[in-house]
């Protein structure tokens, strides 16, 4: 299980979750703008 | 005199003599996290609090309030804060190799990674920095000022933090101190880093896209 306050590795893994969640959101957001 | 060496003696008596302890007794530690990486979360926790207190004046002033944003005549700059998201997630890249490489046993990729991670957080703070100077508003000059400079101060602290930590980490990984085995005087500003730079997607996505 991911546990992103046990190990630098984990908290790495979370880091890249975290991208790519806000990536989408800003990506969704950028093109509703542009429409 | 008399009394005390009595009283001693009595107290000795009542314990026995072998059972004796001196100094502060022993510290009760945790046997499933080790004590600097559960400092660190503990630490971790505290400062999403604060975040979380930053975050919902900003939510206030947006949603509740239903204020414009950024203040009517101001302008921040989103591809700035932008190019300067790409050069913090690049520094987690950096500070995840060096971590790879010690753990293989690669001292070059330690240094470079570390080295790397350093300089890219200070170019981060430099660039931050900078765009204060340049942004033509003062946290005075109205509510949303106060909660852009507020949340995106905080967040700088904390790069400020973390860069005395990963230059603490640094000098000891040119001093060889890291092994395969042992580095955890590197794991747990790795953490914070970390913790660091998703902070500041979440900051960046709230203050300069939404």
């Amino acid at each position: 299980m991911l546990n992103p306050l046990r190990s630098e590795s984990d908290a790495f893994r979370l880091l890249l979750y975290v991208i790519a969640v806000f990536g989408t959101i800003i990506a969704i957001i950028v093109i509703a703008r542009a429409l | 005199m008399e009394a005390a060496s009595v009283a001693h003696g009595g107290h000795e008596s009542a314990h026995g003599a072998g059972e004796e302890h001196h100094g502060p007794i022993a510290a009760n530690r945790s046997s499933r996290v080790d004590a600097p990486t559960l400092g660190m979360l503990l630490f971790i926790i505290s400062e999403i609090m604060i975040f979380g207190a930053f975050f919902t004046a900003y939510f206030f002033i947006r949603v509740a309030q239903g204020d414009p944003w950024p203040a009517p005549g101001t302008t921040i700059p989103v591809a700035v804060a932008g190019f300067n998201t790409a050069i913090l997630v690049s520094s987690s890249f950096t500070l995840h190799w060096a971590e790879t490489s010690i753990k293989r046993g690669n001292r070059f990729g330690l240094r470079a990674g570390i080295l790397s991670t350093l300089l890219l957080g200070a170019t981060f703070l430099f660039i931050q920095i900078n765009e204060y100077v340049h942004l033509g508003f003062a946290p005075r000059d109205s509510a949303q000022a106060t909660i852009f400079y507020g949340l995106t101060g905080l967040h700088g602290a904390h790069v400020c933090i973390g860069l005395i930590l990963l230059s603490f980490a640094t000098i000891r990984s040119f001093r060889g101190h890291y092994s395969p085995e042992e580095h955890k005087g590197l794991n747990v500003p790795g953490i914070y880093w970390h913790f660091v730079d998703i902070m500041w997607i979440v900051v960046f996505t709230t203050v300069y896209v939404i």
